[in-house]
């Protein structure tokens, strides 16, 4: 009599996994396996000050997403990219070095970046600039692979805000953690 | 007499449950598993029919390659896990050619450039098209390269391998294939090393993909209707951020869940029947 239970075991299975497809299958509709968001040094500037900012990405577990300076030519790097307004320059953007790692697909080793990842830049503001909410538009491109398969490149809307604020006011420090590990990077590596 | 009684009994019920045992084995069991074959073999999709140009400019039509065996790979250059297989491709491609194996190679680069630099490099010797949003739509999305289908003799899709696969595993689903007659199903048929979940084989449907609100299928409306349908969308704001109607969102944006959704849920009220 093992006609009735392994049909029951059949259709357990099916229904389990017609449900991971379903899962697999939504989770594809917006494969999203880095999440970056801008954060500040602190909650104002000066006119005629610099002030650090930083996208900091998580990379999900498994994936990685090439070094800003890729090790083979063909590799999508990932980069910051930032418009100023007139007030606000960007002043230099530092990309911390990539972790050489040894993937299955590649016969050399590959700079990547995994885990957290922080980009530094330095925005200064104009002398002239009148205190207020100053908008920068960015993107956070990226291309993202595991050990055997690749997903398409991503560029990613990353704005920030800079409140440009009169000399008198003081200035509250923000996201000292962040910006104390970015203060660590090697500045070997500045990329406009 | 009791003893003979329940020893009699025993005997019977073990020549009942020895009995339902062959029953079960030789009648009850071939049947369920002919059945699972047949669904399995009934769930095999057809190919869906594209045409793209290789890099010359040529046209390669899915079609002209009726009775063929076709590995159908999605790849790009800047995609190390692609780059690996296309040796064995090309090897694939030489080996069994005379046999009936055609590879077609569709490239998910932005510009064609690298694609020609690549090709040149590494001697490829099958077609390779540029690839475009229907084509990745038609093939279920394609959301991570490289992706190989492959496809029999009767133009229907076997398997799907997500990912970096060993030659090894193509080259026996092919032998297969190959051995197969145009006309017929392979049903005896295996995905070589199992199919994981994204391996499921989900096509897309031309329906909705060619439809003027892209991934809603308007063929249950006349003209005057998919108009009527269509300005109600205009009407609607897309709450995905886009800062757009919902028609204008879907068509921009056919990757977008949000907009898809709306469309999809006002399509349903638009053809329940008012009281």
């Amino acid at each position: 009599m093992k006609s009735a239970p392994s049909s029951s075991l059949h259709l357990l299975g099916a229904t389990l996994l017609a449900a991971l497809a379903a899962g697999v299958a939504a989770a594809q509709n917006s494969p999203q396996v880095v999440d970056v968001k801008a954060v500040l040094e602190a909650d104002g500037v000066h006119p005629g000050k610099t002030i650090k900012v930083a996208a900091v990405a998580r990379i999900a577990p498994g994936y990685h997403i090439n070094d800003h300076q890729p090790t083979l030519d063909y590799l999508i790097p990932t980069e910051w990219k930032l418009e100023s307004p007139k007030q606000v320059s960007v002043e230099n953007v530092v990309y911390p070095k990539g972790e050489l790692k040894k993937f299955a697909f590649s016969e050399k080793q590959l700079s990547v970046y995994e885990g957290n990842l922080m980009v530094g830049a330095l925005l200064r503001v104009a002398r002239t600039a009148s205190p207020g909410v100053y908008a920068l538009k960015g993107t956070f491109n990226y291309q993202a692979c595991n050990d055997h398969a690749c997903l398409p490149p991503k560029s990613v809307p990353v704005t920030l805000t800079v409140n440009v604020v009169g000399r008198g006011r003081s200035l509250k420090p923000l996201n000292a953690d962040v910006f104390k590990s970015l203060g660590a990077l090697e500045p070997a590596r500045k990329n406009l | 007499m009791k003893s003979f009684k329940v020893a009699l009994g025993a005997v019977l019920a073990i020549l009942v449950v020895i009995g339902l045992y062959f029953i079960n084995r030789y009648w009850i069991a071939p049947a369920t598993q002919k059945q699972t074959l047949k669904s399995q073999s009934n769930d095999r999709p057809m190919a869906p029919a594209f045409s793209l140009n290789d890099l010359n400019g040529r046209k390669i039509d899915l079609a002209d390659q009726k009775g063929k065996v076709v590995l159908l790979d999605f790849w790009a250059t800047w995609c190390g896990p692609c780059r690996i297989e296309i040796p064995g491709f090309i090897k694939l491609q030489e080996r069994y050619r005379d046999l009936g194996l055609v590879v077609i190679g569709v490239s998910m680069d932005d510009s064609v450039e690298p694609v020609r630099d690549f090709y040149h490099e590494f001697n490829m010797n099958y077609a390779v098209a540029m690839g475009d949003q229907r084509v990745t739509e038609l093939y279920g999305g394609i959301l991570g390269l490289p992706t190989t289908f492959v496809i029999g003799r009767d133009g229907r899709v076997y398997s799907k391998h997500m990912g970096a696969t060993d030659v090894s595993v193509f080259e026996e689903e092919i032998k297969t294939l190959l051995a197969a007659n145009a006309q017929g199903e392979v049903a005896q048929f295996q995905q070589v090393g199992g199919v994981r979940p994204a391996e499921q084989i989900q096509l897309g449907d031309p329906a909705e993909i060619d439809s003027e609100v892209p991934g809603v299928n308007l063929s249950k409306l006349n003209p005057q209707q998919a108009a009527m349908f269509k300005k109600q969308l205009e009407s609607m704001k897309c709450d995905c951020g886009c800062n757009l109607n919902v028609l204008k969102c879907r068509q921009n944006d056919r990757a977008c869940g949000v907009s898809k959704r709306l469309a999809r849920e006002q399509l349903e009220k638009f053809l329940k029947p008012t009281v």
